[in-house]
Formats: C-alpha cells, structure tokens, sequence
C-alpha cells in the first residue's frame, strides 16, 4: 500500500517520514526523484492481476512491482540514509529559514512570507511598548518607517479617532435614513420617499394637485361601485324572472299566487326599465309610495301551509294496538247497531244522522276519523260502552226481530269488505251462536279472569283425562247446538272482539257450526284482540287458548266423519300461534308425546289391540313436523316425535292393509322430517323393505338373504302387496278415505289396492335415496332394496306404468350404487411420510457490493471499519519499519564491512610491516651491531 | 467467524431465564428421574407389545451412512461477474447483451439461467429431498470451482439467483440466514480430490457415441459406487473428458441440462425406489 502510494505520488512522503526529516530538513531539498541511469531489469517486471473482470479498469492494479521496490529504496537512501549518517555527529547546520523546507514557493512568495512574519512580530502586544530600533525599521519597509516619523502615542490616537469618525459618519446615515419616513409622516401627499428632503421645499400647487387628484379617484371609485351594485341588482332579477318562470317556483305556491307571481313578472320589465333612467330622484319617492309586489307575494307566502313530518314507523306493538282497537271499534259498532235498530227500528244506513243525546258526543267523536287518532279517554268510553252493550243485549235478547238480525248482517256484510279480510263469510249463516253459549261465555268473561293461569298449570297435569271428558263435552254441545240451532233457526254472526276461550267447551261453542273460513277468522280475532304485545297478560291467556285450541285440534282429528277442511284450516293460525309462544308450544307438545308413548307401550304389550297410531296421533305429528322446525340436531319436540314414529315403524306387526297404509305413511312423513337434515332413518327403510317382501312372491328364493328372513320372521308377513291379477292402470291413494274404512274391508285385498301402495312406496324411496345418496354406506343400504325391487318387477302382473317406475328406482339405485363403488379405495396401513430434508436459506443481500458492511447495527459496523483500518495500518508501518531496519541493517553491516576491511587491511600492512622487520632484523639488515651483540 | 446479530440478546435473556429457573429446575430433576424410569419401563412395555403384534412388519432403519448416494459436478457453468457502469452484475445475454457486444465477448455465451434451472431440478427433486444427494459442485467457465450443499433452498427466481451468484463469486462463500453454516462455498480445484474414492464418474453428452437406456445403466451400477455425474451446464460446447471415467449420451437428441438431470434422478428414484 505504501509503495502503491510512493509511485503515485512519489514527491509526497508518508507520514513517518515526514516525521523524521522534520528534524533534518535539508536532506529534503535533495530528496528529488531522480531515475537511475542504470536500468535495473527487475524494473521491468509488472504485477498481474489475478481475476480478470470484464468492465473493470482498476488503477492499482498494474503496477511495476520492481520499481517500486528500487524506488522505496532510493528514498530510504535519501533520508534514512542521511540521518544515520547525521545521527553520531553533534554540530549540524539547521536551516530554519522561512519557507525554506517548502519547494512549491517562489523565491518572491518566500520573501513576503518572511515580511510578514516581521510584522507580525512588531504588532505583538509585548512588544507595544518597545521603544523601537530605528535600524530595524529603517531597512526592513517604507511604510512603516513613515509612521515612526510620527510620535507612537499620536499614532494610535489618530487611528482611533479616524474610526471613531468613520463610526459617527455611519450612525449619522442611519439616523438620517431613520429620519426620513418620519419627515413623510408629517408630509400631507405622503407619496414619495426620495422627495421627502424636499417635501420642506414643495410648493403650495404641488400640494393642492395632489389632494384634487385623491378626491377625483375617490369619487371614480364611488361611480364604479354603484355600476356593480347595478349590474348585480340586474342580474338578480334576471334570475328570479327564470326561476318563477321555471316549473320549480310554480309547483311549491298556490295557483292564486302564481298569478300574482306572473303580474310581477309583467310589471317588471318596466321596473327594469324604470331602472335604467335611475337617476331621477322621483322614481325613488314613487317607489316607495307603491307596496312592493313582490313584497306582497312574499308577505302572502308566509301564510302557506308548511311541509309536515310523516308519522314514523310504527313498533309492532302499536299495530297491535291498533289492530285491537280497530276491532273493537268495529264491534262496538255491530253492536250500537244493532241496539239501533232496536231501539228505533230504522235502518242503519240513517243511524248517523238521528242519534239518542248521550250517544252524541262518543258519536262525534268516531265521526271525525275512523280509527285513525286514539286517546285514552276514548278508549274507557268506549269499553264502558261494550260492556253496557252486552248488558243491554241481555236484556234485549229476548226480543229481537228478524229483521234487525237481518239488517244487521247486511252492515256485517259492509263492515267487512271495509276489513277485506274475508269476502264471502257474510254469504253464510253456518255459524250460529245460540244464545245460551254467548251467555255462557259472557259469564265466564266476566267473573273467571283469573282462571287462565290455573287453566294452563292444569292443563299439562290431567290432559289426557281431560281429552275424553271434552270430547263427550263436544260432542253433547255439538248435539246441544244442532238442538239450539234447529230451534233458534236464527243467523249470528262473529263478533269482533271475542274474549279468549278459557276451554275447550267454550271454544266449541264459539266455533261449532261455523263455516272454516269463519273459524279462522274467529281464531285471528282472538289472536289479534289479546296479542302478546299488548300487555303481559295476554301471554297467559293465549297460552292457555293455544292449548285449547291444539285440543280442538285433536278432537277435530278423533271425530269419525272427518272435517278435513277445517284441520286445514286450524293448521295455520296454531303454527302462527306457536311461534308466538315457542316455548309453551313445545311443552304441550311434549306432553302429548310422551302420552302416546305410553299408550303405545301399553297398547303394543296386549297382544288383540291395533297398536298402529290413530289418525288423530298422525295428524298431530304432522302438525307438529310442520310447526317445529325438522332440520335440528336435536330439538325438544321433533326429536323424540321422529323417535316415536321410527318406533312405531319398526315394533307394530303388520296385521291388516291400513297398517300398510298408516306404516306408509309414516315413512313419508319421517321422510319429511329427515329431509332437511339427512339423518339416517334405518326404521322406515326396514318398513318398506318389508313391504316389498311382501309384493315379492315368497316361493321364489328369498331366503337366502338372511336380514329379509328375519324381517319376515318378526313381522310374519304374508304377501299383502303380492298383485295376482293384471292391474291396468294405478290410482292414487286418498289417505282418508282408506283411514276410514273397516279394517277387514275387501278393498285391502284387491290388486287396485296392491298397486297404489306399491307407488307410493316406490315414491317414498326415491325421496329416500334422494336423500341418503350422499352417505358413504349408500351402497349397503339401497342394495338389498335394488335386488327386492328387481324381484318384485319379476311379477308379470304389474301394470306398465308402476313397473317403468320401480325400474327406474332400481336403475338409480345401481347408478348411484356404481359412483359410491368407485370413489371407495381399499384399506390401507397407515404409513408415516417420509421426512423430507430441512431446507435453510441462503443469506445473501439484494445489491451486494464488495467490502460493504452489511451489519443493521451502523455503530458495529463502524467500530469493526476503523478495526480493520487499524490492523492494515498498523500492517502497513510494521512493513515498512522492518524494511527501514533492514535498509539500516543492510547500510550498517555494509559499513562494518567496510571497517573490517580497513581493520584487515591495516592488520596486514602492520602485520606486513612487522614481518618485514623481523625479517630485516633476522636477515640483519637492522641495527648489526646490536644484532651481533645478541648474537654473541 | 462472526455471531450472528440476533442471538446475542436473546442468549442473554435466556441465561438469566435459566438462572431464575435453576431453584425450580433442581426440584423437577428430581421429580424428572423418577418420571424418566417410569417412562422408559413403559417403552419396554410398549415394545414388547410391538414385538408381538402379529402382522405389522417392524421397519428396521437404514442407516443414513450405508444408503447409496449420487453426486452431480455442473460444469462449465457460465457464471461470471462483469463491472457494468458502477456496480457488479453477474452477466446474462438478456440484460447485458449491449455491454458484452461493446466487450467483444458473445452474449449468447452468458448463460446462467441454464445452471440456475440445472440447480433447481437437481435441488427439487424427490430424490435430493430423500437425502440421497451427497454433494454438488459447480465448475464455472472461468475455472471457480464452488460447492453447493444439498440442503440450500434455492432462489427461485434468476434475479435473485444472481444476486445469490454475485454475492459467493465477490464473497467466495454463503452461509446459513441463521445458523454459521456453510452453504455455498467456494473451493479448490481439481474437483476430484473432493469425490469419494469408490466414485464412478459419468460424463454426460449428446456427442458421446455410447447412447444408453439411462434406466438399464444406473441400474447396473452396484450401490457400492457412487455415481458422479458431470453434467454440462453451458449453452454451446460439451464438457471435457479429462476426468470422467465413463463419457454417455442419455437420449438420441440434444437436451437441456435441466432435462438431462430430471431424466438421471427419475432414473435413480426409480432405482431407490424413491416415491
């Protein structure tokens, strides 16, 4: 590195040598490279580089090793060299002259250099006082040598007095220039501030032109504000004309103001034009004599009928209240009515107008607006009013024309195509109350409000007791009513505010002999008279009429001639009411669940009774799989009603053809409820499993499958589905109809029969395999049913129309058989999956550069540079330091040389010298006497 | 060798962690012993109970030592660092196309995607990831001879494989993001001194006059040699027959050096029966 930097630049030394040569400069002078005359041919050899780059040109990178290496040796010579030539030597010329050491400098450079030093020398503050040399001064510059001609002391006081003047003469500017604004303050133009030495002199003209100026361009400013003002107003008016002629304007005044509007956009032109000429000072005076138009319009349009907010949304307990009152309202007019007519026995139609004095004021009251508004004090008058009505009914009872129940009917008639709920039930006069019931019920309004909570906790207790009871009950007030109704013979019809039914005695009597359409009407009164959300109250008394009602439901169901429409009918409000009280309805529910249960169990022990459910049972649990959602994992009512049905599917023997029936449809029913959520059902499958062994003829090799003949073991089945004739078409089985048969009637054993079941069940299954086609055991479920199916189709005698059907079944079941097949992969030991080996990634940067330090941490990488700058410097003065030594080594072992030599050579002479004179002196050639003397 | 950055801190915390823990420590030693007996007697329970279940055969554990394993030797890889404008770029024909024209060098010579697609179907395959691969090196053009471990997961991309590339052949190695160890590393030639004595090493290429069924032959190698296979990762030019044993051609046409090695691993998973 050093020698790299000797050649670069061999003139500069390196810091050490630098150093050294500080204490002997001379030698520096003549440290000048110079080239050798003799070519050393190590010289010659130039370093190479060992990884070629393309693109890189590096400076250093060819460089002649061996000339560096004679160089670095020349400049040791130079200095090294010297020193240690210098160093045993104790007086030594030092050459301190000034800028002596430094070559750059010009002998001229050099002497200035050397002034200045003197100078500096004569400034210093020590030397102030000296009284100076006069030789000094004389010969070292002019300049000064002018000054001593003047005393010292005056000297510097002048010096000081020209800056303290210097200083006067700037803060007198700055007080002048601060002067000057001051000057323009005063000044009345205030304009300009280079004039304002001269303001003083301006002239009174020069004054006075300059206020006629200011005032003109203040009034040019005024004339120009008023043209704006102008042109606003004008553009004002513009708009307003577009506006009122627009259809904006128009649509939100009265036409009465329109035409005014219009008159003013009439008159305006000419205003606009009365405008223009606006300097006319009587223009203004009429103008303001005049009543604006347009301020009469505006004056008019303060007196419009504003916007009104809309009512807002209504929460559902106050249409419920609205709902109740608007019932009552409507009944409390049935009944004015018909205490009208009454009492006048004039006709509806004028009860407005003639109406009794202490009638009046609720009269006008409801006269305003009907059902709209409601106030408390309305309300109590008007339940007061129900209430006396009824009393006055009773007594009026008696006496009542046919002619006012026939009017009345007709207003019924009016009232309720005002209500558009029902439009044909006025037509009917099924339902007819008698009055006896109304008394009842009335009665037990009246005093027994509080029962409805004890109704309801029994209710769950003697439920089942009370099912037999009621249904006797029923039945004598059903035969009581035919008995009222063939006397009576009268028409009565709903009333509209109806009280809940506390029991099942009071519901019949309200709902028997009524057309459906009016019992569901009666059932949605009630509902909406005593909603839940009226008041909390009411959540017990639709509880306790929710099982009244489910009661009726069941008796409706257990009833011999079977009043189909009307279980229809019931089926709605009792889901609607069921989801109103979700809880209660599952209780009963339940209740009556677990009573099926039990009979059933008893029921199944004795070996003569029919433990198949009874219609009311299937009709329930239809209900009931309506009302409570199917697709539950587990829900308090639907899972053990599925249970119960699963149950009777699989423990009830199949002993006559409307077990099949009833079995059948159970199944469709189970297959009803697992539809949703495709729980598996193995009971149901069972059954129709059995029912096509039963069609399948049995001497045809059946058992050999081993679950089939133990089905028919435990069910002992004989071929009821076995069809014997050629059947040519199949009808449709009507569930009722074949429910209300006898259960030995030949219909069972016809083939008409055989083949109506045997769609059915072929209907079922396909809902089935619909369903399960996605269970992985598919293929074990439906196989043995597809193998039934195709023995069955064996059977000639099957029509057209139901074996294309059963075919297809079989077809479906062997397709969706197959795709099960093949997804199925064999069994397999499970094995561990070989463990790849570990990755690791690589480290590397996105722009690597070489020799930059990647550390994050800066303070770290900058503590580990100056490391490595140190350890390469310190590298780099150990080099050179040995080869210093070993230059010196080389110089001083060359010198001992030298001086061994000299010793040897000296040695020699004095040695030659001596041997010469032994020589002589043995020759005798030295001092003979002597010699002789010794010799003797 | 140099620390890396972030264990530092986290070593001091978990020497004052253990020093907290060391009361704690003692105590579950204890507790830990016995825990240890009772453990190790139910092994002895369990394998016995192993060692009589019928049926499942019990895998004796090849040792990772005595499996046979293959080496693979690219060379003449044409990986080279080029100074374009200021900074080092490893050079490709795509990107540097206008510099190596200006440099009198053929850009078409500039060719590293070849070796870094050769790498990745040599680091991907089943067969490396099976731990069968014992050792990769690549020779470049320029004679830089460097290793590559059998573990390094790859740059996927050519960018940053250069990047990769740039960094080993100024650095001269790669280590490890976390541990200090030693991935790509740059090392001595003759790549010879560094294969296993028993090593049979297999040139490969299409102007070889010996075109074999590569199946049959690696199937005929005995697991006692390892296989050497020197694959040319250039785009003109074949490899050299200096060192190479045995000089094959794998199929009747040219193939790329990525294709040519997915044909020797398929060849040798299918031998170890590598899946």
């Amino acid at each position: 590195m050093a020698k790299t930097r000797d050649k670069s630049n061999p003139s500069v030394p390196s810091k050490k040598k630098g150093k050294k040569r500080t204490a002997n400069g001379p030698q520096a002078v003549a440290m000048k490279f110079s080239k050798q005359s003799k070519p050393n041919p190590f010289e010659a050899i130039w370093s190479r580089s060992k990884f070629s780059i393309v693109g890189r040109r590096c400076k250093g990178e060819e460089r002649r090793t061996g000339l560096a290496r004679s160089q670095a040796t020349e400049k040791r010579k130079k200095t090294l060299l010297k020193e240690y030539e210098e160093s045993g030597k104790s007086s030594k010329f030092i050459d301190r002259r000034i800028g002596e050491k430094d070559d750059t400098l010009q002998e001229f450079d050099k002497a200035i250099l050397r002034l200045q030093r003197e100078r500096q020398l004569k400034l210093k503050r020590s030397n102030k006082f000296n009284l100076p040399d006069d030789d000094d001064d004389d010969d070292a510059f002019n300049q000064a040598h002018s000054l001593s001609a003047m005393d010292d002391f005056e000297d510097n006081i002048s010096l000081d007095d020209e800056e303290e003047a210097e200083e006067y003469i700037g803060l007198q500017n700055g007080t002048d220039s601060k002067h000057i604004p001051l000057h323009d303050m005063n000044d009345l133009s205030g304009t300009l501030l280079q004039d304002g030495s001269e303001n003083n002199q301006k002239t009174k003209k020069q004054v006075m032109m300059e206020i006629i100026a200011k005032s003109k361009y203040y009034k040019a400013q005024k004339a120009k504000d008023k043209e704006e003002d102008e042109h606003l107003m004008e553009k004002l008016d513009e708009d307003f004309r577009s506006l009122a002629q627009s259809e904006a304007l128009r649509s939100l005044t009265q036409p009465s103001k329109m035409n005014a509007l219009k008159a003013l956009l009439n008159k305006d032109p000419t205003g606009k034009t009365s405008k223009e000429e606006k300097t006319t000072v009587e223009k203004e005076s009429f103008k303001k004599e005049q009543p604006d138009a347009y301020d009469k319009l505006v004056k008019e349009m303060l007196h419009d009928i504003r916007a009104r907010p809309s009512d807002r949304t209504k929460t559902p307990e106050e249409i419920a209240q609205e709902e109740r009152e608007r019932l009552e309202l409507l009944e409390e007019e049935r009944k004015k009515r018909m205490l009208a007519t009454d009492d006048s026995g004039e006709g509806s139609d004028c009860s407005d107008d003639d109406e009794i004095p202490d009638m009046k004021k609720r009269k006008s009251l409801s006269g305003d607006d009907l059902g709209d508004s409601f106030s408390v004090y309305e309300e109590t008058t008007n339940k007061k009013g129900w209430v006396d009505d009824i009393y006055e009914r009773e007594d009026a009872a008696g006496d009542q024309d046919n002619d006012a129940t026939v009017e009345g009917s007709d207003v019924d008639e009016d009232d309720q195509s005002v209500n558009s709920d029902e439009d044909s039930t006025g037509d009917e006069f099924d339902g007819i109350p008698s009055v006896k019931d109304w008394e009842q019920s009335d009665d037990d309004d009246l005093g027994t409000n509080g029962e409805a909570e004890l109704e309801e906790t029994e209710m769950n207790d003697n439920d089942s007791k009370d099912m037999k009871v009621r249904k006797t009950n029923s039945l004598d007030n059903q035969k009581a009513n035919a008995a009222g109704k063939v006397l009576s013979g009268k028409q009565e019809t709903l009333p509209y505010v109806i009280e809940v039914p506390k029991n099942l005695k009071e519901l019949c009597s309200l709902l028997d002999n009524r057309s459906n359409a009016e019992v569901v009407e009666a059932i949605n009164r009630i509902r909406t008279c005593n909603s839940i959300r009226l008041t909390a109250e009411n959540r017990w008394k639709m509880q306790g009429f929710y099982g009244v009602l489910l009661q009726y439901f069941a008796t409706l169901a257990s009833q011999k001639p079977l009043n189909i429409e009307r279980i229809n009918s019931l089926v709605k409000p009792l889901m609607e009411m069921s989801g109103e009280t979700p809880f209660y309805a599952a209780i009963c529910a339940r209740e009556r669940l677990s009573h099926m249960r039990t009979r059933f169990c008893t029921d199944i022990k004795l070996q003569d009774t029919r433990s198949w459910p009874s219609l009311k049972t299937l009709l329930l649990l239809r209900l009931w799989s309506l009302v409570f959602p199917c697709s539950d994992f587990r829900h308090a009512v639907m899972t053990p009603a599925a249970l119960l049905m699963c149950e009777y599917l699989i423990r009830c023997p199949i002993v006559s053809g409307q077990d099949i029936v009833v079995g059948s449809f159970l199944c469709s029913m189970v297959l009803n409820v697992c539809k949703q959520s495709q729980k598996f059902c193995p009971e149901a499958l069972n059954f129709l499993q059995i029912l096509l062994i039963s069609a399948v003829d049995l001497k045809s090799g059946l058992q050999h499958i081993p679950q089939v003949y133990h089905s028919i073991e435990l069910k002992a089945t004989k071929p009821w589905l076995r069809i014997c004739n050629q059947v040519s078409d199949v009808h449709s089985l009507d569930f009722f109809v074949v429910m209300n048969m006898e259960a030995d009637s030949p219909y069972f054993s016809s083939d008409d029969f055989r083949a109506s079941v045997l769609a059915f069940v072929a209907e079922i299954l396909k809902g089935f395999i619909s369903i399960y086609e996605g269970l992985s055991s598919f293929t074990e479920i439906f196989s043995p049913i597809s193998s039934l199916l195709l023995q069955v189709l064996q059977n000639g005698n099957i029509s057209q129309l139901l074996r294309n059907n059963l075919e297809d079944i079989a077809e479906l079941i062997k397709k969706k058989t197959d795709e099960h097949r093949r997804l199925r992969r064999p069994l397999q030991m499970r094995k561990q999956k070989p463990q790849p080996i570990k990755l690791l990634n690589p480290k590397f940067e996105e722009d690597y550069v070489k020799g930059r330090d990647y550390d994050p941490d800066r303070e770290r990488a900058e503590m580990k540079k100056m490391k490595r700058r140190l350890k390469s410097e310190k590298k780099g003065a150990m080099r050179e330091l040995r080869k210093d030594n070993h230059f010196l080594f080389q110089v001083k072992q060359k010198d001992r040389m030298h001086e061994e030599e000299e010793r040897t050579e000296k040695y020699g002479k004095a040695m030659a010298f001596l041997q010469e004179q032994e020589h002589a002196f043995k020759s005798g050639q030295l001092g003979k006497g002597k010699g002789r003397k010794r010799r003797k | 060798m140099v620390r890396p950055y972030a264990v530092k801190g986290r070593k001091h915390k978990k020497r004052r962690m253990e020093q907290r823990d060391d009361a704690v420590a003692e105590e579950a030693a204890e507790r830990g012993e016995e825990e240890e007996e009772v453990a190790a007697e139910d092994q002895k329970k369990v394998d016995a109970v192993l060692d009589e279940l019928p049926g499942i055969p019990s895998m004796t554990p090849v040792e990772k030592s005595k499996q046979p394993g293959v080496i693979f030797i690219l060379e003449k890889a044409s990986l080279e660092i080029g100074k374009v404008g200021k900074n080092f770029h490893l050079l490709n024909s795509d990107d540097h196309g206008n510099f190596l024209r200006k440099q009198n060098l053929n850009p078409a010579d500039y060719r590293p995607d070849i070796v870094h697609h050769a790498l990745l179907a040599i680091l991907d395959s089943p067969l490396t990831k099976a731990g069968r691969l014992q050792a990769l090196y690549v020779r470049t053009e320029k004679g830089v001879l460097f290793e590559v471990k059998p573990n390094v997961r790859m740059p996927r991309t050519i960018k940053r494989f250069s990047g990769l590339m740039l960094q080993l052949l100024q650095k001269l190695s790669i280590t490890t993001t976390g541990k200090h160890e030693k991935l790509l590393n740059v090392i001595k030639n003759p790549v010879t001194q560094y294969l296993p004595v028993n090593s049979r090493i297999i040139g490969l290429s299409y102007s070889s006059e010996k075109l074999v069924e590569l199946k049959d032959y690696v199937a005929a190698a005995s697991d006692d040699t390892t296989l050497v296979f020197v694959v040319g990762a250039m785009a003109h030019g074949k490899i050299s027959k200096d060192y190479t044993e045995d000089y094959i051609s794998v199929s009747s046409y040219p193939l790329s050096a990525a294709c040519c090695i997915a044909r020797i691993c398929n060849s040798l998973e299918h031998k170890w029966r590598i899946l």
